[in-house]
């Protein structure tokens, strides 16, 4: 068998969707709280689109921007760090999982700066329903990037322990699967809170 | 039954059926009063007789969640009970200082109650619910903390499984959360917002864990499906309940001065709060049909199978109505409130409790496996009964819900509340009808204890 | 499908996901406490608006009045009284005062209390600062 069979051959127990299938329920719920999240927005949005305009026009853009770079790239790093265990190369494996992790914290540093720049100027949950929206989902889905940093962490530690092969590793891709769901989230939310209008 | 301890679950349940029995007679008395306003009118006007029907309710489901917990868990832990004479004196204590407290109720204005139990001391009285003297929730506090200590002990000294697991961490839960009872600032907004902690986190949160530990424990038991099976469900069940249900507090604070955006975060979070019923439901009908045995208990099997359904359809669909904050606008305070309280309290907790009573009794009472045949088939119909008396109470309060947010709420000349009740008093009337109803049901049921016959070999 | 996923798996989920959403719940509670003040004008709770708590308790009107929606619904909603008896004190404390001890024939009918004129002062003042408390514009019209 050569390389390029190993990697994209079925999973060795041959089920999908990847990973303990118990993560998926989670995915899928908060996937639909997102969702419900998305159509809610969509709502309120058409009950006062200039104030919420007016309000989205004070984000930073760059920043989110940025922050979508840095969430993609993060994902592409948890790919290879699969890729790596299939291939039993789990020093790689860790690697790449550190990158991704590294990368998590570094959406985190530029989403703080972005939220004190907010607070600073004395925006709150309370300043209008767009901001509601805004630091509901924001605030959200940067938990779900600490959440999904300490699953990333615990894999990252059970596969420097050699914890993980390239039969048995349910495990790396079980936080893969949460960390795509988490970077897929930032996807939609990004543009439809930052950028259309 | 395999352990001698788990028999002081006997008392617990008897003391339960005892004051459901009551909890329904002041249901009748109150849906009386909604149509014939003075029934008993100045010796027990309405809010001592809803005090009392509350009460009692809350009172008999935690001597069924105890009595519970003291039948499941030396099965679970493969050991006696640590100590059951502890378990029948908190027996005793908490029967008669609930029974001292109901007759505080019914015998004294409720304003001398607070002044002669020393309400000024600490006042935690008057509030929705939290009506019992402050002495009365420090003997709470005390019995459940005995309760705690007496199942804590039990479990860790023997096998740790998930089902006793999860009802600990549901009862201590419970316990911790009723602590905010005793939280009464001056300031109202504050008191409702940490009020709703002992009673949304209660009855939303923990007490579901409770619900989901004793149906999966009957459902080993009834089915013989693997208990690993069994176990991974009640996780995930549990874990989207607490998901969903902690920030669904939410839909609480609309309308009690609390900041505007929980109007969006309550509907979010309360509109995902059915899928753990729903997921409670499937697993409930799956268990069942992959079963590995036919127990002689058809009559628990129903119970098991009821709960969930009722649960879903109480607590998920007819909560789900109501809790978009635009509809809620509307139906906040309305008898549509009333309709969800009934059939969720029902479904949920009620028929969990009659469940578990419905699995054990007959092995407490040295039955080899299940009642007879023909108790059964008489628990059967009450069960019918019972729960579609429930389910017309529930549709009647939701029209007359639905008419009086019509009459007293929209419109350009809307009625005044009294003028509205007047116009909507068929409903209450219908509804008054399927409360005798469930009253048979219920006597029904108490007469399927005393029914004989053959036993089946088990 | 259920072998599909671990028993550890699910422990993980309900521990994790219990912890990362009451977390939260703690953190919007924290908000909502920087912004209740503004809301709730504790500023104006006197001396007779805590004591008209308390009668309100002692006597159990939640047990068949709602305040703000919530209590029972055999007896009008009082989080708006005060603006629906004309933004009249004197008009509530005439009302809980001139209630017939025997109750009204055929009739819902509030019990007579026999509250002492601070009382009665006190439940009002009560009721009024209820009034002005902002939540959200409900009820949604005077008749609550």
């Amino acid at each position: 068998m050569n390389k390029v069979d190993t990697i994209s051959a079925p999973h060795p127990k041959g089920y999908y969707p990847p990973g303990d299938f118990a993560i998926w329920f989670f995915i899928y719920a908060e996937l639909l709280a997102f969702g419900v999240f998305f159509v809610t927005y969509a709502f309120a949005r058409t009950y006062n689109v200039e104030m919420f305009n007016a309000s989205q026009l004070e984000l930073n853009r760059t920043a989110g921007a940025i922050n979508t770079v840095l969430l993609i790239t993060s994902s592409y790093f948890v790919i290879r760090a699969v890729a790596a265990i299939r291939e039993d190369q789990q020093n790689l494996c860790v690697k790449w999982l550190f990158a991704a992790i590294f990368l998590g914290g570094m959406f985190l540093v530029v989403k703080i700066i972005e939220f004190k720049a907010k607070f600073a100027a004395g925006i709150s949950l309370s300043t209008n329903t767009f901001y509601t929206f805004y630091f509901s989902m924001t605030v959200f889905h940067f938990m779900h990037v600490i959440l999904g940093m300490i699953i990333l962490g615990a894999v990252m530690l059970k596969a420097r322990r050699g914890g993980y092969s390239s039969q048995e590793h349910t495990g790396v891709e079980t936080g893969a699967s949460y960390w795509h769901m988490v970077d897929l989230v930032w996807i939609i939310l990004f543009p439809l809170v930052y950028v259309i209008r | 039954m395999q352990y001698q301890s788990q028999a002081v679950a006997k008392p617990y349940f008897i003391a339960a059926l005892g004051l459901f029995a009551g909890q329904i007679l002041f249901g009748l008395i109150m849906g009386l009063q909604y149509v014939m306003g003075d029934f008993l009118f100045p010796e027990i006007p309405f809010n001592v007789a809803r005090m009392v029907h509350t009460n009692l309710l809350i009172v008999w489901l935690l001597f069924g969640f105890m009595g519970a917990a003291y039948y499941m868990v030396p099965e679970e832990s493969e050991r006696e009970i640590h100590s059951p004479k502890l378990a029948l004196a908190l027996f005793w204590i908490f029967l008669i200082a609930g029974a001292l407290t109901i007759v505080g109720y019914l015998a004294v204005p409720y304003a001398t109650l607070a002044k002669i139990t020393g309400n000024d001391l600490l006042p935690t009285m008057g509030r929705e619910f939290l009506e019992q003297p402050t002495i009365t929730k420090i003997g709470i506090v005390i019995v459940v903390l005995g309760f705690l200590f007496n199942i804590t002990m039990t479990v860790l000294k023997g096998r740790k499984t998930v089902v006793s697991s999860v009802m600990l961490i549901g009862f201590w839960g419970l316990a911790i959360f009723f602590l905010f009872s005793f939280y009464n600032p001056e300031n109202l907004v504050l008191d409702k917002y940490f009020w709703w902690w002992v009673v949304h986190l209660w009855v939303e949160g923990v007490w579901e864990l409770i619900l989901g530990s004793i149906l999966a424990f009957v459902l080993i038991k009834v089915t013989g499906v693997d208990r690993e099976v069994i176990e991974k469900w009640l996780y995930i069940i549990i874990a989207m309940t607490l998901i969903t249900g902690i920030i669904g507090t939410g839909h609480h604070y609309y309308w009690i001065g609390a900041p505007e955006y929980w109007q969006v975060l309550g509907s979010i979070f309360s509109a995902l709060e059915p899928i753990p019923f729903f997921m409670m439901a499937v697993f409930a009908f799956n268990m069942v049909n992959q079963r590995r045995r036919e127990h002689p208990n058809k009559a628990a099997t129903l119970w098991a199978l009821g709960t969930a359904v009722m649960a879903f359809l109480g607590a998920g669909v007819w909560g789900f109505l109501h809790t978009l904050a635009p509809v809620n606008f509307y139906t906040h305070g309305s008898q549509i409130t009333a309709a969800h309280g009934h059939m969720a309290f029902y479904g949920a907790y009620v028929m969990i409790v009659l469940c578990i009573i419905s699995y054990s009794m007959p092995l407490m009472r040295g039955r080899a496996a299940a009642n007879p045949p023909k108790a059964q088939v008489v628990e059967m119909w009450a069960f019918w009964v019972m729960t579609i008396s429930m389910v017309f109470i529930t549709l009647f309060l939701t029209g007359a819900g639905i008419l009086q947010i019509w009459l007293q709420r929209m419109g350009d000349t809307p009625m005044s509340f009294m003028a509205g009740q007047d116009q909507i008093a068929l409903f209450y009337w219908l509804r008054e009808i399927a409360g005798v109803g469930f009253l048979i049901g219920l006597i029904t049921y108490f007469i399927s204890f005393f029914v004989g016959g053959e036993e089946q070999a088990s | 499908m259920s072998e599909m996923f671990t028993k550890s798996m699910a422990r993980n989920m309900f521990y994790g996901g219990s912890v990362f959403f009451f977390l939260l719940f703690l953190g919007l509670t924290f908000d909502t406490m920087s912004v209740l003040p503004e809301r709730d004008h504790r500023e104006n709770i006197t001396p007779e608006v805590a004591r008209g708590k308390m009668v309100w308790e002692v006597n159990n009107c939640v047990g068949c009045h709602s305040l703000m929606g919530e209590g029972a619904y055999f007896a009008p909603e009082l989080a708006n009284v005060y603006n629906r008896f004309g933004n009249s004190k004197d008009a509530i404390i005439g009302f809980i005062k001139s209630r017939p001890v025997d109750g009204i024939p055929g009739r819902r009918s509030m019990p007579q209390f026999n509250l002492s004129d601070d009382d009665l002062n006190a439940v009002a003042e009560f009721l009024k600062w209820t009034s002005e408390i902002d939540d959200a514009g409900w009820p949604p019209n005077i008749q609550g």
